[in-house]
């Protein structure tokens, strides 16, 4: 066991996506109306990570940056920690973002908004369990994820981090024998 | 990776729509205040997602900022950006006091970010109509006070909305002895350049 706590998180910049399996520390800076889409497999400890930014490609550029739009960052997920569709039931996922920066726009996209409902109802379709969200309202949020002990913890401004044990939701835990 | 292919002279042009538009509304600014702004050269580039406005230290640092629509001729969104340190400066310049911290930030506070970028972007707006017979129209300023990695991505994911590139047309203006810095951008839909170039016969 490394005595190093302060390892290097992996960060997920805009549409970009990370993975790490057993150990580590995945995360994104600053997401407005973005969504950090993170998809945990329990059988392998192995957690991918997008920085999704739109819902959906306007056309069939995606395929340079799959993690920018939540229809393309889900599958390509699944693909990069080695889950088909058929076991994707298995996994557990997080989002956090979405949030709505900018009040009182006359004319809004709501972009954060149908962010999170598109990837919710991406969830719903590849039966995946989503076990913590922190999403929609009006704050920017940064977050990391440690794979080993799985704890989240998101800061927003101005706020005090605010830290969620998540090991149990994720099977980390083995039940007591 | 730029698909809009942006000759030098077309560079040049953006830039100097830039400093005419953003010219009139430094001076507009200037004129609320007393205080006299240096605005530096426009810079024209493509904002992608990994090349990032620097704005201050950390892109978690705290910016106040507005985002207004523009319609009409040459349509896009117009972004201004001040550091918190300088939004401070603009409220204690503009109502003669500041709010402790973010939570502090009422109406009040939130109308003065508000009119300043009401009255820069209306004057821009203006020179840039006078120089191309363009009709232009924008949207009441909203406004957000937050990290600044989060406020710029969200700017960037309204403007790249239905598009497959983003163009920023960024502005640096300010007033080295009282340490202030504010950030203009307009991110006008690619789809409109064309429109624009000719209308300056380029």
């Amino acid at each position: 066991m490394s005595l190093l706590s302060a390892r290097a998180s992996l960060l997920a910049g805009m549409g970009e996506i990370k993975v790490a399996r057993k150990e580590g520390v995945l995360g994104c800076i600053g997401l407005g109306s973005c969504v950090g889409t993170l998809l945990y497999d329990p059988q392998t400890h192995t957690a991918g990570l997008a920085h999704v930014m739109l819902p959906e490609p306007h056309d069939n550029d995606w395929s340079l940056m799959p993690g920018k739009y939540a229809t393309t960052a889900v599958p390509t997920l699944l693909r990069e920690i080695g889950v088909n569709t058929s076991q994707a039931s298995r996994l557990r996922a997080l989002l956090i973002g979405g949030g709505e920066l900018f009040q009182n726009r006359s004319q809004t996209l709501k972009i954060g908004e149908r962010n999170v409902e598109t990837l919710q109802q991406l969830m719903r379709d590849y039966r995946i369990t989503l076990i913590f969200e922190d999403v929609r309202g009006s704050s920017g949020r940064s977050f990391e994820f440690d794979l080993s002990t799985g704890v989240v913890r998101v800061r927003k401004v101005g706020q005090p981090p605010t830290e969620h044990a998540l090991a149990y939701a994720l099977g980390l835990m083995r039940p007591a024998v | 990776m730029m698909t809009t292919e942006m000759s030098a002279l077309r560079a040049d042009a953006l830039r100097e729509i830039g400093n005419i538009g953003l010219g009139g509304a430094v001076t507009a600014l200037s004129d609320l205040t007393g205080v006299l702004f240096q605005l530096e050269v426009p810079r024209v580039h493509e904002m992608d997602t990994t090349h990032l406005p620097n704005l201050c230290d950390s892109p978690e640092c705290l910016v106040v900022g507005t985002i207004s629509r523009v319609e009409g001729d040459w349509p896009g969104e117009a972004a201004f950006l001040f550091p918190w340190e300088s939004a401070e400066v603009l409220w204690e310049m503009l109502v003669q006091m500041k709010p402790a911290g973010l939570e502090e930030v009422n109406e009040l506070y939130q109308s003065v970010i508000n009119e300043v970028s009401n009255i820069m972007l209306g004057n821009y707006l203006i020179a840039i109509s006078q120089m191309t017979g363009f009709k232009l129209d924008m949207e009441p300023p909203a406004f957000a006070a937050d990290m600044a990695m989060a406020v710029v991505s969200s700017i960037m994911t309204e403007a790249l909305y239905g598009q497959r590139e983003l163009i920023a047309i960024e502005t640096r203006f300010q007033v080295p002895e009282r340490s202030f810095q504010g950030f203009f951008f307009y991110l006008p839909e690619t789809g409109s350049l064309d429109r624009l170039f000719s209308a300056l016969g380029i």
